[in-house]
């Protein structure tokens, strides 16, 4: 027998602190914490506040002084036509960009959560993935050239005699343009291929957490394909689903650069805060455009959480 | 009397895999039917085949006479309790229950009606509105069961249904089961991998071993009569003897089995050996006697003198109990 102690010698600093954490485990956790709430709560949410609060006050008309206090006639000017406008062309897109993502991202998720093994799993991330290393505006700029006139989709549709496809989609009340890269259309597709990747990843986490058994259980109780992917599949996959509109949705409310350079120059809501905070100099409208996306965002959650989208969670 | 699931020649092969190979089977209708064996022997792939979550590299699969090669999972009258529930989370207890009924279109007063008769029956009447998150794992269980029952299949298919639960639970399953089939007159389908499961449960049962069926019988019959060694050693805490052995107990030279409660210590006879483990069960000891290279183990009943680590003994039996057996 060996006459080792019961208890060993510490071996230095390390050994210590591991003691003090073990008896005090909320020291850990306090120190792990404090950083991050730091950052969360004071640059994060405290500029959220002061964003908030420069959105009730309001700019003296003939000074151009930002008068420091509180009212909500900087709101009331969001309804002014030219203003309203924005928010719905606005909204509109994001709400088209984020179902035709959605629909566009199930197969292909779909099929990374269920067959894709090994190899083709590497490749299905691989190709998701890379067009988000490349620079935006890079891609932004390449798809204006993919859709001009003498782009090569217009080069295509004319070899193949179907341009009059094109010109039918130009000549829609409200899409018209010179070319696709100058009309809503392009704005459309080129948020759509910018943010597709956004809706892919979490929808693929989300139905790759369904259990193949359960797809089976509802074959085995009768259940066509499509029962299955209606009562199965999608409440399953929701969580998911709304994770990525969130990404989809609140990208496109905020982004600034791609109506700008690809479609008919019509305002979006991005657009118009960088306009008013630069130029114009006009911080609490600026600040009350920026609230809008917050709050549509906040309605958006309140109603997936009613309709029961995160039950499966 | 048509079988309820008839195999011929049925084969599964993933790759180079036989996950099933070659295997003929007949479940007789209204049967408790059991598919025993080790994990990766095939059984559970003999289930899904029922089920037609796979389909048979080879063979035919009938069932109720019926080839059911071409037919898909979901027009099979047969319905499946599923290892893990499978029950779906975002469902209350009633809708997963009421599932089969919904997708066949019956309205909701019928359906939910149904499945709270189908509660009622696995005792859970008062569950119908919490989440399959809310229950206990044996609940689960009846969940499963009832939404299994609830489109009156013709063959009820169970894949380790009990695994997941504690000894005490699963017992009480067991009796629940098995009173549940008989009450029902349904067939039901029950793969595991626990001999005594299988052996209390079933009224037929099939011991896989590699895609193959060992032997197929009775409880009585494969627990007395092992066909094969992989039969005596996988079903029975029986004793395995090599031809030697079999020889110098008074038999042929083959190998046999010989049940533990089959013998007896005696102070001389024709095999000694030394006793290497005493194992205390309550209603006895098994007593392990090492003999050459083969271990026997003894069962002496409760009251009876116990020898010690270390002491020298012989056992004895009625040669009635040395059962012979092929080789394989």
């Amino acid at each position: 027998m060996t006459t080792a102690s019961a208890i060993l010698p510490a071996r230095g600093l390390a050994d210590h602190l591991t003691a003090v954490f073990w008896r005090h485990p909320r020291v850990l956790l306090a120190l792990l914490l404090t950083p991050p709430l730091l950052w969360l709560g004071v640059v994060y949410l405290g500029s959220l506040a002061a964003l908030l609060l420069q959105s009730f006050y309001s700019i003296d008309e003939f000074s151009g002084v930002v008068k420091e206090e509180f009212t909500l006639k900087t709101y009331g000017e969001l309804l002014r036509p030219s203003n309203f406008d924005i928010l719905v062309r606005t909204v509109t897109m994001a709400a088209l960009v984020t179902l035709a993502c959605a629909i566009l991202a199930f197969p292909i998720a779909y099929y990374a959560a269920r067959y894709a093994k090994g190899h083709w799993k590497a490749a299905f991330y691989l190709g998701v993935m890379l067009p988000l290393w490349s620079s935006y505006l890079v891609k932004v700029y390449a798809w204006k050239l993919i859709l001009a006139k003498e782009g090569i989709l217009g080069w295509a549709a004319e070899r193949t005699h179907t341009s009059w496809i094109i010109d039918g989609l130009l000549s829609i009340p409200g899409l018209e343009g010179s070319s696709l890269s100058t009309s809503p259309i392009g704005t459309f597709a080129v948020f759509v291929y910018i943010w597709l990747p956004y809706m892919i990843l979490p929808m693929q986490a989300a139905l790759e957490r369904v259990p193949n058994s359960m797809l089976e259980a509802s074959a085995d109780l009768g259940a066509t394909r499509a029962q299955t992917l209606r009562t199965v599949i999608l409440p399953l996959a929701l969580p998911g689903v709304i994770a990525g509109s969130i990404f989809t949705f609140s990208l496109t409310l905020g982004d600034y650069i791609i109506p700008q350079i690809i479609g008919n120059s019509a305002n979006f809501i991005g657009m118009a805060v960088y306009q008013l905070q630069g130029t114009a100099g006009n911080i609490p409208l600026a600040a009350a455009f920026a609230v809008v996306p917050i709050a549509i965002m906040l309605i958006y959650l309140a109603i997936a959480r009613r309709m029961g989208a995160f039950d499966a969670l | 009397m048509t079988a309820a699931v008839e195999f011929q020649n049925v084969s599964r092969h993933f790759g180079t895999v036989r996950a099933v190979d070659g295997v003929d089977l007949t479940i007789a209708e209204g049967s408790f039917f059991a598919m025993l064996g080790p994990s990766g022997s095939g059984k559970t792939t003999c289930l899904r085949l029922i089920s037609g979550f796979e389909k048979p590299t080879g063979g035919t699969i009938r069932i109720f006479g019926e080839d059911v090669s071409s037919t898909p999972p979901h027009l099979r009258n047969v319905n499946t309790v599923f290892q893990d529930y499978a029950l779906f989370p975002h469902l209350n207890v009633r809708d997963n229950v009421a599932y089969g009924l919904m997708v066949k279109g019956m309205g909701r007063a019928a359906r939910y009606a149904k499945a709270e008769e189908m509660l009622a029956l696995v005792h859970l009447d008062a569950y119908g509105d919490r989440k399959p998150a809310q229950l206990s794992g044996g609940q689960r269980q009846r969940v499963a069961l009832a939404r299994a029952l609830v489109n009156e299949p013709r063959v009820l298919l169970l894949d380790e249904p009990l695994g997941a639960l504690d000894l005490k639970l699963r017992e009480a399953m067991q009796d629940e089961l098995k009173a549940l089939q008989k009450r029902l007159g349904l067939t039901f389908v029950f793969v595991t991998h626990d001999q005594h499961e299988a052996l209390s449960m079933a009224d037929s049962l099939a011991v896989f071993n590699e895609g193959r069926i060992a032997q197929i019988g009775t409880p009585q019959d494969i627990y007395d009569r092992p066909a094969t060694r992989f039969v005596a050693d996988f079903v029975g805490s029986s004793n395995v003897l090599p031809p030697d052995l079999t020889r110098a107990m008074g038999g042929p030279p083959e190998w046999a089995s010989l049940r533990p409660e089959a013998t007896r210590l005696a102070p001389t006879g024709p095999v000694r050996g030394t006793v290497t483990a005493l194992r205390y069960l309550g209603s006895g000891t098994r007593v392990v006697i090492s003999m050459g290279e083969t271990d026997v183990a003894a069962l002496v009943p409760a009251g009876q003198p116990v020898p010690d680590e270390g002491e020298t003994t012989a056992i004895a039996f009625d040669q009635a109990a040395l059962h012979l057996m092929g080789p394989a």
